[in-house]
């Protein structure tokens, strides 16, 4: 409503000064002179452009793709301001060139901008879209080869006018629109790989892979041409202070892209050489579905470090993706190097069988450790912090291999960090569970639910912040009331 | 895509609203996680204006064991404990660390104006 009032007032605005202008000349030259003459009637006319730019946006927006989500939205503003900002920075290098013709050909970039990164929103929907209509590839189509046809003249025209007239600003541009290229370029792959995949019946394994290497070689195209733009900006010119955040940002993602690679790489080489096939007994000694797919395990199975058993499938796709253990996050690729370091006997096994019977049935009372408060209890060497009363009882969800465990306190302050000093670790594995200091440094506790009036832990106490690391929200354990109630969603080894 | 309504009956400000949410698979779920997205208003530091939640299990903490009953849990979990020290909407996650009361009214307000009962989507 606003913009319409404001595209009005631009309208009439300019008719206005035209036809005054007209009015007092009466011939189209004198007239054209009066108005590129008089500073009012141009500044007129400028904002008249910028209304046009802005409505000539919402047609392309309309025609290519529709109305917008709200995702969609929200990132188009936010690299709009950096991409605004970074093209008043390269104004400041620039200023000897300063014109509204320079001016416009940075409007005209910013504005293709912004077609592009929607492009790259509306392709990455599709990977989660229900349904995907023909006027969906249609517009998706015709805007990439629009997009692209637009780019390459850019490139071609900043090359040649680079070789005729020497570097000029025009090397920016051809710069800018090679990126918007390869930008085209990885989102026409990624739009490929998306329609292949959803005209398959199945899920298509190796997309993920086919994805990593797009992202690899798109980022390497990316990081070689910034890294010859600043050189031959410097050599040439000045420091183009402008190029620095986009360029920090494409080789941090390169590098993450290289990582990606390398590490699911690795991870799905330990699986198919280190790790064992699970056996029929082990299959048959806990419920035999595999937690990824829901489905029963038979044949082809493997089994991580941690003890947990997944179909090789499911690794191999969880792996393209991730290199933790989907139920424990344990670090697949940290635990491969313990394992060769350890004889693998030597490795815990599922919760010893005589501390598990010391352990309270679910639904029990206290007390919770074998020979609590002080006297045998396996940790009680840390005497200054004694173990206050707990009751654990572990939930069984549809997936018994998730470590959920409710956790209930008996005393209204049970100073459950204390346990944590103590270098206890609540294991759980399928139905019961164990207390072992060993594996106490490795653990990542991961408390994800409690009652209201608990405050962050993090707050409070710097150790457990440290070791804790960035991983886990924790907490604060001493302020839960008699009934409170922890969720403790992971439980996670670290090698 | 799936809709669903999350009804709480815990001592919070949301408690009693019932709060709609859009689910939306990935073609390659359970190797990515699910958009989830509140449909319904919510004043929550850690839910802004759009719906999109801030939650670490819906981003890189995810792990395809986790099954959307476990994933609207921690939904459930972040309504009754939000998590100012990340903030989605920083003023209200300022408002809930500095004046814990005014932030129960105004949450109060938004749950009774938005996602009452019938209501909410």
């Amino acid at each position: 409503m606003r913009g319409a009032a404001l595209t009005t007032a631009s309208f009439v605005l300019t008719a206005a000064v035209v036809g005054h202008a007209y009015y007092q000349k009466k011939q189209f030259y004198p007239s054209v002179v009066y108005i590129t003459k008089s500073n009012p009637s141009m500044a007129v006319l400028y904002i008249q452009a910028f209304v046009f730019v802005i409505l000539m946006g919402k047609l392309v927006k309309k025609v290519f793709f529709g109305q917008l989500r709200a995702s969609e939205m929200e990132h188009l503003i936010e690299r709009s301001w950096y991409a605004v900002t970074e093209t008043c920075l390269a104004f400041t290098v620039f200023r000897d060139d300063f014109s509204p013709k320079f001016v416009a050909m940075f409007t005209l970039l910013l504005f293709l901008k912004c077609f592009h990164w929607l492009a790259e929103d509306r392709v990455d929907y599709m990977e989660r879209s229900p349904v995907i209509s023909v006027l969906f590839h249609l517009r998706v189509l015709t805007l990439l080869l629009f997009l692209g046809t637009l780019d390459s003249l850019w490139v071609n025209f900043a090359y040649h006018s680079t070789l005729t007239k020497g570097a000029t600003v025009q090397l920016v541009f051809g710069f800018e629109y090679a990126i918007l290229f390869t930008i085209i370029c990885s989102v026409l792959l990624k739009y490929v790989l998306h329609t292949i995949d959803l005209q398959s019946e199945n899920p298509w394994e190796n997309k993920a892979v086919y994805m990593l290497y797009t992202d690899l070689i798109m980022g390497f195209i990316k990081v070689f041409l910034y890294t010859a733009f600043v050189a031959i900006m410097i050599k040439i010119h000045t420091f183009p202070l402008f190029a620095i955040r986009p360029m920090y940002l494409t080789m941090r993602s390169f590098k993450k892209a290289v990582n990606d690679i390398i590490m699911s790489r690795r991870a799905i080489r330990n699986m198919n050489t280190l790790y064992p096939d699970a056996t029929p007994e082990e299959l048959a000694s806990m419920d035999n579905v595999c937690i990824i797919c829901r489905e029963d395990m038979n044949t082809a199975c493997k089994k991580l470090p941690c003890n947990h058993i997944f179909h090789t499938s499911c690794l191999r796709s969880w792996f393209q993706r991730q290199q933790t253990c989907p139920t424990c996050r344990m670090d697949v690729l940290r635990a491969s190097v313990r394992q060769i370091q350890q004889p693998p006997a030597q490795q815990p096994q599922q919760p010893q069988q005589p501390q598990a019977n010391n352990m309270p049935q679910p639904g029990q009372a206290m007390p919770p450790f074998p020979g609590y408060p002080f006297g045998s209890h396996p940790f009680s060497r840390e005497q200054d912090s004694p173990m206050l009363p707990l009751e654990v009882l572990l939930l069984h969800q549809g997936s018994r291999n998730l470590p959920l465990l409710e956790v209930t306190s008996n005393s209204p302050r049970h100073r459950l960090l204390k346990s944590h000093r103590q270098r206890h670790l609540l294991l759980s594995t399928s139905k019961s569970f164990n207390f072992s200091s060993r594996d106490y440094d490795r653990a990542i506790y991961n408390y994800h639910r409690c009652t209201a009036g608990c405050t962050r832990y993090s707050t409070k106490c710097n150790a457990w912040d440290a070791w804790n690391a960035s991983h886990a929200t924790i907490y604060d354990a001493s302020s839960f009331s008699n009934d409170a109630t922890i969720w403790f969603t992971q439980v996670t080894h670290l090698a | 895509m799936f809709r669903n309504h999350l009804a709480r009956e815990t001592d919070s400000p949301y408690q009693g609203g019932v709060f709609s949410l859009n689910i939306n698979f990935p073609t390659d779920y359970p190797f990515k996680p699910p958009k989830v997205s509140f449909t319904t208003k919510i004043y929550h530091p850690n839910i802004n204006t759009n719906g999109s939640i801030c939650l670490d299990i819906l981003r890189a903490q995810w792990s395809p064991a986790l099954t959307i009953s476990k994933v609207l849990l921690s939904i459930c979990s972040l309504l009754t404990d939000p998590n100012p020290d990340d903030p989605l909407v920083p003023e209200i996650a300022r408002i809930y660390k500095t004046d814990r009361a005014r932030y129960n009214k105004l949450a109060l307000e938004w749950t009774r104006k938005y996602a009452a009962g019938d209501g909410g989507n």
